[in-house]
């Protein structure tokens, strides 16, 4: 359970994190095996885990342009399948939309994974047990996380590549937001908000840290993200075994600096790495996908000068 | 799943089957009691005028809503949990529904009505006034009720108090409830999307209209009920009906459905497009879901809307 892992951990004592950067022509280009090779190149320790899947479903979204494309799920989840893993479910708890069905139907999940009964679960009303938050970034102490996810043995964030009208980028990190439950602090989970975020994306990503991250760039979000902004083609995907590392990488391909990202540059320190000379790129080169997304003016701050 | 076994029997049939021994439902079988769970399954079990469930089913669920009521009055969303939030509204109105727990009812609306959202404090009312906000725009002396204490007002939350409070007969509302009663309904009014409709919230954000969203635009219709002729009720209500037929969730359905039917607008039976949803995903299992339907039901074959006649003596 990653709950019972040793997330805190200061940065420079950590090994190199890897990071994963493949192209992808689109949703529909053989990224079944695109996908498949890339995990593999990891090695990961999923063999007899009960593994969960955590991607960002916000809206009900029927032009695909918000929610993480359910082909990428539908494909992570066969190839950790094939990767041996025991078991392989989908978990998200929308901030928004109590009607996750609605969802989940909008963007046609049931056509990429199959019945979704047993196989996708609501964590905003699961069974929630109280858990004291092993960091006190925020004032928040303690929060109500859902069984699922305490029970898990390997954890996967799978958002999508968007910029945020509150935070600059809305990446791995912030996406495990959508493990609170709404059905103990509503729709939205107001109570973060007003804990701060950047507090609540540390508090919550030390108590339950990703043990990987994948991260839905073949269409992104730029301008007005996470739900009002413009698609955004990047034609990557992001993938690595420290979602600190993930996150910093997927701003730098965003055309941003992910030091001047708040929770990122706080997130650096503690949970994982966010220079580049303590990841071991792997696939492409950042320089080489680089895609300039348009950010709100109250975020041109943390725009990349001199296309560093 | 026929559409005449969802009208007449399969709703009532799953929430009887899957009351836990405690009395109380969880948001899926076998998951420990909630109370948002057992208020709306207590809710429809007693609202229901079809074949009538049996009579211990409602009494154990009341006794375990009394357990699970707080020292101040207020309901958290699992026993033992230490703060009350906006369960209170739905499961003082489904006691109130059920009957024979008065005291519980009047302290669960006392709770209530003494509960301030936060954008009502000094503090933020000062930090409105140096740094207004330049992300969304919103009258924040507009008040309505928040999810959890602490926080600022929603529509849902304020919808689900006011639906509540509007169950209840004026003599048991005083003059300070009656207040906050109009303020939430200018609330909402306030928070309204430029096109009609409601999204949680936030009708504005950086200028770009919101999307409304058919769970919020359902409840604070209900919740608005006695303001029908007004031009917003109409416009939210032209949103709704243009959205209506390309809902692909049951739960939202239900709730599109109730809000048709207490406006008096045409819909089409329910029964019949519950059954398409459910062999997409046996509705999850939701119990709330459930709930909802039964009474989207029962309003379809009553007319009257849940809370309106259907209360029992205090």
């Amino acid at each position: 359970m990653s709950y019972a892992q040793p997330s805190l951990m200061p940065s420079f004592t950590r090994p190199a994190s890897r990071v994963a950067i493949v192209r992808s022509g689109g949703y529909d280009h053989d990224l079944g095996a695109l996908v498949f090779e890339a995990l593999r190149e990891f090695d990961l320790p999923v063999g007899g885990k009960k593994v969960l899947l955590k991607p960002n479903f916000v809206e009900p979204d029927p032009d695909g342009i918000i929610n993480t494309h359910p082909a990428v799920v539908g494909d992570v989840r066969e190839a950790f399948l094939r990767l041996g893993a025991e078991s392989v479910r989908v978990a998200e708890g929308p901030g928004h939309e109590r009607d996750t069905e609605a969802i989940v139907e909008t963007i046609r999940l049931r056509d990429f994974l199959g019945p979704l009964p047993g196989l996708f679960v609501d964590l905003n009303l699961d069974e929630v047990h109280a858990v004291t938050l092993r960091t006190r970034a925020s004032k928040l102490k303690q929060l109500y996380f859902p069984r699922t996810v305490l029970e898990a043995d390997y954890i996967v964030s799978l958002p999508k590549l968007k910029t945020h009208h509150w935070v600059g980028a809305t990446l791995s990190l912030k996406n495990m937001f959508g493990i609170v439950p709404g059905c103990c602090y509503g729709w939205p989970k107001n109570v973060l908000h007003w804990a701060g975020i950047t507090p609540s994306i540390l508090d919550i990503n030390s108590t339950v840290r990703p043990d990987f991250a994948i991260v839905d760039g073949i269409v992104g979000m730029e301008g007005n993200g996470p739900i009002q902004g413009t698609p955004k083609p990047a034609g990557v995907l992001i993938l690595g075994d420290d979602p600190v590392a993930v996150d910093a990488t997927c701003a730098r391909v965003m055309g941003l600096e992910p030091e001047r990202i708040d929770y990122l540059a706080k997130a650096g320190v503690l949970l994982g790495h966010l220079q580049t000379g303590k990841i071991r790129q792997l696939g492409e080169s950042v320089a080489s996908v680089r895609t300039p997304f348009a950010v709100l003016p109250t975020f041109q701050k943390l725009v990349a000068r001199n296309g560093k | 799943m026929t559409s005449g076994q969802f009208r007449d029997s399969y709703c009532p049939e799953f929430l009887i089957t899957n009351q836990n021994s405690d009395g109380g439902w969880g948001y899926h079988p076998a998951s420990a009691s909630a109370v948002e769970a057992t208020a709306w399954a207590l809710a429809a079990l007693v609202a229901w005028r079809g074949t009538p469930p049996p009579a211990e089913v409602c009494v154990r669920a009341r006794e375990w809503l009394l357990k699970a009521q707080r020292a101040d009055g207020s309901w958290p969303a699992y026993p033992g949990q230490p703060q009350g939030c906006w369960v209170t509204s739905v499961a003082s109105q489904a006691l109130f529904l059920k009957g024979g727990a008065g005291i519980a009812v009047e302290r669960g609306l006392q709770w209530l009505v003494a509960a301030w959202p936060a954008e009502g404090s000094l503090w933020w009312r000062l930090r409105q006034r140096i740094f207004p906000s330049r992300v969304v725009r919103q009258d924040s002396s507009l008040k309505g009720w928040n999810w959890t204490p602490g926080t600022a007002s929603w529509v849902e939350p304020t919808a689900h108090a006011l639906l509540f409070l509007r169950s209840l007969p004026p003599q048991m509302l005083s003059p300070h409830a009656a207040k906050r009663r109009q303020l939430a309904e200018r609330m909402l009014f306030d928070r309204m999307c430029p096109g009609g409709g409601w999204n949680s919230g936030n009708p504005l954000v950086y200028g770009v209209a919101g999307v409304p969203r058919m769970g919020p635009t359902a409840w604070a219709l209900l919740a608005l009920r006695a303001h029908a002729e007004r031009a917003e009720i109409q416009k939210s209500l032209g949103w709704l009906e243009g959205a209506y037929s390309a809902i692909l969730g049951a739960a939202s359905l239900a709730l599109a459905h109730r809000c048709l039917v207490a406006y008096r607008r045409r819909v089409s039976p329910l029964a019949p497009a519950l059954g398409e949803l459910y062999s997409q995903n046996r509705f999850f299992g939701n119990v709330l879901t459930i709930a909802w339907a039964m009474i989207a039901l029962n309003e379809e074959r009553n007319g009257a809307p849940l809370g309106a006649g259907e209360a029992r003596a205090q």
